[in-house]
């Protein structure tokens, strides 16, 4: 029984600091991963906006 | 037309390529890489919990060294990767070196950073702090500062060929810590474990097969946002270029 309760204890130390450890890390990945796509689509929406302001003032250069 | 020539000259000099290309050469890669990493992933928690046994001395928190030495791995790998691609830029006065030494530089930091915490976590269970000024740790923190340095002065300075080479200089003066961070615990007397893989009978074949799969799924998911990052840095280029055309 003391045996049993020993080994349990045991295998309980420090998990909360595994746990804590790997919740960090799988934490601040998908929030690297969210800013990155974020980062991605704001530029993607900035290069089409430059774009098109670009062939206005194409056209008006043309008029 | 004045400025559809302007246009085409900025994105030619820009991505000396085809810029319709942008959108459809990496996808795939990307997709495969992704799909590799996440596959990777749940293999590698899944070794790590339910298939390397438990250590006997440190018990569960030798666990963390699983993602630790993967990430510390990767955040020196990257510092070298900004050399390289600083020499690349100084050499051949490319961009694209220095959009790959800009997105190498923030994915770094961010491994670097994760192996700081992840390493300082285990440190407070076996050795019960924090922190402490052993060789390896100190080292490490000179690369996080560097890495911290480079991308300061490369938002300060702006996306100009006086930032890249400024940059390219100070990581070709940085990667020098990185052997030094390797040799640390053969140099120094040290606190931090030294390395056990490649020993004869340091460690079981379980725990070197889980480690190498860690391994092996970080080095995926560093080359698929290292895509994502380079992509980024050739179109905030494109796009301040064509801004400063407009204005």
């Amino acid at each position: 029984m003391h045996q049993e309760a020993r080994e349990a204890r045991k295998y309980m130390q420090g998990f909360g600091y595994l746990v804590a450890a790997y919740a960090i890390v799988w934490i601040a990945l998908f929030a690297f991963l969210a800013v990155l796509m974020l980062r991605i689509s704001g530029v993607r929406t900035e290069l089409t906006a430059v774009e098109q302001l670009v062939r206005e003032q194409q056209e008006k250069q043309n008029i | 037309m004045a400025l559809v020539k302007r246009e085409a000259i900025i994105e030619h000099g820009a991505a000396k390529d085809d810029p319709n290309k942008r959108d459809t050469r990496f996808p795939v890669v990307s997709i495969i890489l992704g799909s590799l990493s996440l596959i990777g992933m749940m293999v590698s928690i899944w070794m790590i919990f339910l298939y390397a046994p438990m250590d006997a001395i440190q018990g569960n928190p030798q666990r963390i060294f699983y993602f630790h030495v993967p990430l510390a791995w990767l955040g020196m790998l990257g510092f070298v990767i900004v050399a390289i691609a600083g020499i690349g830029y100084l050499v051949k006065k490319d961009e694209r070196w220095d959009w790959a030494a800009r997105a190498s530089a923030e994915l770094g930091a961010f491994f670097i950073t994760l192996a700081l915490i992840t390493g300082s976590i285990w440190g407070r269970t076996i050795w019960g702090t924090w922190w402490t000024w052993d060789a390896r740790l100190t080292t490490t923190l000179i690369l996080w500062f560097i890495y911290i340095g480079y991308l300061m002065l490369r938002s300060y300075m702006g996306r100009t060929s006086a930032s890249a080479r400024a940059g390219a200089v100070l990581a070709i003066i940085g990667v020098i810590d990185v052997p030094i961070i390797y040799e640390s615990v053969n140099w120094w007397r040290a606190l931090h474990p030294t390395a056990e893989v490649g020993v004869q009978g340091a460690l079981p074949p379980s725990v070197v097969l889980t480690l190498m799969v860690s391994l092996t799924t970080f080095t995926l998911l560093y080359s698929f946002l290292m895509i994502q990052l380079y992509q980024l840095q050739r179109a905030q280029t494109l796009a301040q270029q064509l801004r400063a055309s407009i204005e």
